[in-house]
């Protein structure tokens, strides 16, 4: 669906882009990790046409983002980083303006607005809804004339954890019934709950990539947290998963009744973007 | 390139719609009519058309100048010019969707101040109309130049502000006397609109019929032209967003 072959882009001295690679199949979640200034917002630019690279190519459906933009523009539907809609104007107004400009009936914004719960709102001025609602209505907006694939920029940045909660829900759902998403995040468990696959970006490299699982896996340190009972309070203690040893003591704790809770150590993965760049991810 | 007339008209309802909740631009629309109605009925001994001529031409240069130019540098203040440009909506379709609302409310506002000026504005209302499209396509043109130059809606007055009162000021100063001031008057084309419509006004003049007044049509052409030539310009050497 989406294949990314050697991308590079500079502003002036500086390198946002040094070479990336990467490819994300039809109806995947992709997730780009990484702090701020790390590249993200650069690739989904160049991706979604706003961008000329300065190397490499990238293609969606086999389109050269760099040349077929405006064949592109009918299969995606983008949510930029930035509230940028007409604030002035009603929600119904801001998305009627969209589907007139697809060719796309404005039964489509109810139809949207139904779906996303927020009927009652479309009289009002985009300016007195919340940054959550608001994040609803440019989700609608990518949606309208039913894109193959989404981009989102960071789509819960700011938002509290029930707006973002129900963003999730509205992605996965998207996801389920086909939809190809791309999306960049510096919320490692935004990732790590919605993608399917990750790549980490930093400093305008792609540093490590795979599946969350996998990558949690292959960094593992293949420990894990016993919590027991020892009568007098809880205690935590760690084993090693391998060895009979580790199997003894456990058998033991569990005949004696003593386990409360086990769990994996796995690292999260912004314990690996750590490991693998030496940066604290912030 | 092919032009589609339902994008056009997208963009048009979406600026009708901003135009009803925008009162900072609501406010030019209103002031040069304002202004006219003092002049017209609440000064005594005014010249003859004079009040109905300083509101067009007030009217033409500032909201034909102040109403696109605002709109082109909201849009990149507040980044929304990018995902238009997502959609099919094409440059051009912008422009013009945003320009045709500026144009059709300016005439229509241009027929109201006649409709409720004394003197005989409606005699003349061909010519009033005709320089009255003319200077404001011009005007237009201008606003966007200066919508492009801007990088929000706060620095189009810092590079507006010179350009508007030029256009509006040195006519009305050139056609007091002055020979200098005239001279430098007739490098701008909104002299000219200011001279038809005291040709046409006054009541002092032998020229009042608008065939009288080709030489002032064709110069208020030409500038459209160079005015479209220099929007060419602009545009592709800063783009819409930068």
């Amino acid at each position: 669906m989406i294949k990314v072959n050697n991308l590079s882009k500079s502003y002036g001295e500086k390198e946002a882009l040094q070479g990336i690679s990467f490819g994300v199949k039809e109806g995947e979640i992709f997730g780009f990790l990484g702090p701020n200034g790390a590249g993200k917002t650069t690739t989904l630019k160049i991706l979604t046409g706003q961008l000329a690279a300065d190397g490499g190519w990238a293609k969606i459906m086999g389109f050269d983002v760099g040349k077929d933009t405006n064949q592109l523009h009918a299969y995606i539907g983008v949510v930029p980083e930035e509230t940028n809609l007409y604030e002035r104007l009603t929600v119904k107004q801001n998305l009627d303006l969209f589907c007139r400009l697809y060719g796309c009936s404005t039964e489509q914004t109810d139809y949207y607005l139904d779906q996303i719960g927020m009927t009652q709102d479309k009289n009002t001025q985009v300016k007195k809804l919340s940054k959550g609602m608001k994040q609803k209505v440019l989700l609608i907006r990518a949606l309208l004339h039913n894109p193959k694939i989404l981009f989102l920029d960071e789509p819960t940045s700011g938002l509290d954890p029930a707006s973002a909660e129900t963003i999730h829900k509205i992605l996965l759902e998207l996801n389920s019934e086909g939809k190809t998403i791309l999306l960049t995040s510096h919320n490692m468990e935004e990732v790590d709950k919605l993608c399917h696959n990750v790549a980490f970006l930093n400093q305008g490299q792609i540093v490590e990539a795979g599946s969350p699982v996998e990558l949690k896996l292959e960094h593992s340190t293949r420990r894990m947290r016993v919590l027991i009972d020892e009568g007098d309070g809880l205690v935590s203690k760690e084993l090693d998963m391998d060895g009979e040893e580790s199997g003894a003591i456990l058998s033991q704790w569990m005949t004696d009744n003593k386990v409360r809770s086990i769990h994996s150590c796995e690292p999260t993965l912004a314990d690996i973007f750590v490991k693998v760049t030496g940066r604290e991810f912030s | 390139m092919i032009l589609s007339l339902k994008r056009i008209g997208a963009i048009f309802i979406k600026e009708l719609h901003d135009l009803k909740t925008n009162i900072n631009i609501l406010i030019m629309y209103i002031i040069p009519i304002v202004i006219a109605y003092i002049y017209d009925k609440l000064i005594p001994g005014m010249p003859e058309g004079f009040a109905l001529a300083f509101g067009l031409l007030f009217l033409v240069v500032m909201v034909g100048m102040y109403v696109p130019s605002m709109m082109i540098a909201e849009e990149k203040e507040k980044k929304t010019l990018g995902v238009l440009l997502l959609s099919p909506a094409t440059p051009m379709e912008v422009f013009i969707g945003k320009g045709l609302l500026t144009f059709v409310s300016v005439l229509v506002s241009i027929v109201f101040l006649v409709f409720i000026s004394s003197g005989n504005g409606l005699a003349h209302l061909d010519i009033i109309l005709v320089g009255g499209i003319l200077t404001t396509l011009f005007c237009i043109m201008v606003g966007f130049i200066v919508g492009l130059l801007s990088k929000n809606q706060m620095a189009t007055g810092v590079v507006g502000t010179p350009v508007y009162m030029a256009l509006l000021l040195i006519p009305m100063l050139g056609s007091m006397g002055s020979p200098t001031m005239e001279k430098i008057a007739k490098a701008f084309p909104t002299y000219y609109y200011n001279d038809m419509l005291y040709m046409a006004l006054s009541g002092l003049e032998e020229k009042k019929t608008l065939l009288d007044m080709m030489p002032e049509v064709g110069i208020l052409l030409g500038s459209l032209i160079i005015a479209f030539g220099l929007l060419a310009f602009v545009y592709r050497k800063r783009g819409l967003e930068q």
